[in-house]
């Protein structure tokens, strides 16, 4: 009795641990962007301090605000959201349910895409959109965001795809109605929790996108995720504004993530069933 | 007319044999060109053109910062690569940083879903809490270990060194506690996928085979070894592929924290790729080196797809 008890209270110490150190640097960053810069510095850690938002104020109305580029982020995530939707979607369609020639060769190409270091395409492709004046973009950043966001979105997509009964695209035909529509008013509209997966993940990864953003963003086109960088240089550390500026890069992915709970598995094994996989 | 015969005569076996079928099976041919052709053309034109050009800029001498050196010069950044101590340097930190990336996310997270399965209430704290870490950009991560948790003194780790009496240390500028933190930082980051996916593998599991064993009074070591481990197996070897490949280009999260150094000590074969192109402006031999990373991923690829079929 009393060994079952205590494993039971050693199971719940090692499952605090974890959570803790899971937990705590997230969490500490939020109580970080709450306080002053000297309170930050104090030493011991200060857990309990006079919350204030200045940091907040400073760092999203002051000079050098970052409201430019959280608006970079969301045009860019945005962006590559849409664009992917609309190409990925007919594709996932045609490689789930139709039937062609080459379907296996084509399904394994999108896989094999993913294969590809993200280093070797950009300095190519850093030199292709220098020659065209496309550094410094939004249409640059989210053309190459299709690498990586294209294979992913297609194979989630299929996954849910291939969920559908046949009987309903058959029903559709015997109809009258044409493919296309059959595809837009019956199939669309079964897949429209897949889709909003999809959605969620294609955002997710273009919003914590870093290397392609660091070599192709400028002064127009300048994510968060880059411009966190203003806070930290050799003279001096903007320490409580650098943790608000953590906290508005992360609050919409862990929403996101949260809303998502159910299907982050699946989409974090995406293709790995047939074989491949990404960051 | 003739490739349609011919064409419908190849699948004649799949689709029905009468005319009406054929036009039917050539309308959803042409169909389904026409919904792949959009995504296809974006895959050609952003991944499968950039791998062309990377491999032919290899062979150039191509020099941002003096352009009048520039020039073909055949498999010489090979050459040179080959006989580059900071390259071989490179791949090893490249091996070190993912052998012991994957290995401790995997055996972490196997643990503990080994744990969590055993735990009557609270599961749902950690469904929640381990996608936290998941979700966030390596970049973000990156910056914060830097500094609220590594930063001498009131980063708290080294607060929690300098109250276990180890004293404060310097943990991104001392070379070996540099790498260990780069790991620590990148295990911290992923284990709760590993956690994730074999919990909810784990979940997935037969209850029968287990009450089975527990009549015949396996121990739970046995139960483990001869039953959990070679039922989850496909699972782990698909963690550890997925994990392998995004740890041998993992990017952000070394760059922000410690940008390669102190020198080369953390300077994985990607960041040297990134590094030669971009900070020192030679994009030539920065192509030969991101070929090498790629070739190096196929080897290992290769080797792990091949463990995933022996079985």
């Amino acid at each position: 009795m009393t060994a079952k008890r205590l494993r039971i209270i050693a199971l719940l110490a090692i499952s605090t641990v974890f959570l803790l150190a899971w937990a705590f640097p997230i969490v500490w960053s939020v109580m970080n962007s709450l306080k002053t810069d000297s309170d930050v510095l104090a030493y011991p850690p200060k857990l309990v301090f006079t919350p204030t938002w200045e940091a907040y104020r400073d760092v999203l109305f002051g000079s050098g605000s970052i409201l430019p580029n959280l608006l970079s982020s969301v045009i860019i995530s945005v962006g590559t959201t849409v664009v992917t939707m609309l190409m990925a979607v007919p594709a996932a369609y045609a490689l789930a349910r139709l039937r062609f020639r080459g379907k296996k060769f084509a399904g394994f190409y999108v896989l094999a895409t993913q294969m590809l270091p993200p280093v070797g395409i950009i300095i190519p492709y850093f030199l292709v959109l220098r020659n065209i004046g496309w550094i410094d973009t939004y249409q640059g950043i989210i053309l190459i965001y299709l690498s990586f966001s294209l294979p992913f979105a297609i194979w989630l997509l299929v996954s849910y795809f291939e969920d559908i009964p046949f009987e309903m695209e058959e029903a559709a035909y015997l109809d009258g109605a044409s493919r296309l529509k059959t595809l837009w008013r019956i199939i669309i509209p079964q897949v429209r929790g897949g889709i909003a997966v999809t959605v969620v993940f294609v955002f997710l990864n273009a919003w914590n996108e870093f290397l392609f953003a660091v070599v192709l963003s400028g002064n127009t086109v300048r994510p968060v995720t880059v411009a966190m960088f203003n806070f930290v240089s050799v003279e001096q550390t903007l320490w409580a504004k650098l943790a608000a500026v953590s906290v508005l890069a992360m609050l919409p992915v862990v929403v996101l993530g949260v809303v998502a709970q159910k299907h982050i598995v699946k989409g974090l094994t995406v293709g790995a069933v047939k074989g491949g996989g990404r960051r | 007319m003739t490739t349609t015969a011919v064409t419908s005569a190849g699948i004649a076996s799949e689709a029905p044999r009468s005319d009406f079928g054929r036009v039917l099976a050539q309308r959803e041919r042409r169909f389904a060109a026409a919904l792949l052709a959009p995504a296809f053309l974006a895959l050609l034109a952003t991944t499968t053109f950039p791998l062309l050009f990377l491999v032919y800029t290899s062979a150039f001498r191509m020099d941002l910062a003096m352009p009048f050196t520039n020039g073909f010069v055949g498999y010489e950044n090979y050459q040179v690569l080959l006989s580059d101590e900071r390259f071989w340097t490179s791949l090893l930190v490249s091996l070190v940083y993912t052998g012991s990336t994957v290995a401790l996310q995997v055996i972490i997270g196997l643990a503990l879903a080994l744990l969590v399965m055993d735990l009557k209430r609270g599961q749902g704290w950690f469904r929640v809490i381990a996608i936290l870490p998941v979700v966030l950009s390596p970049a973000v991560v990156g910056m914060i270990w830097r500094t609220f948790m590594l930063a001498p003194e009131f980063g708290i780790v080294d607060f929690l060194a300098i109250n276990a009496g180890l004293g404060s240390k310097n943990w991104l500028g001392d070379p070996t506690l540099a790498m260990v933190s780069v790991i620590a930082i990148h295990t911290w980051q992923w284990t709760p996928f590993a956690f994730m996916v074999l919990l909810a593998s784990l979940a997935s599991l037969p209850e029968d085979i287990y009450e089975a064993a527990r009549l015949d009074r396996a121990s739970a070591w046995q139960r483990f070894r001869r039953i959990t481990l070679p039922l989850l197996r496909p699972a782990i070897v698909m963690v550890i592929i997925m994990r392998t490949m995004v740890a041998l280009t993992a990017f952000a999260a070394i760059f922000t924290v410690t940008a390669g150094g102190p020198g080369t000590a953390t300077e994985i074969l990607n960041l040297y790729a990134y590094r030669k192109s971009f900070t020192e402006l030679s994009i030539g031999y920065g192509s030969a080196l991101a070929v090498a990373l790629l070739v190096v991923t196929i080897i290992i690829s290769g080797i792990l797809f091949a463990i995933r079929r022996a079985k």
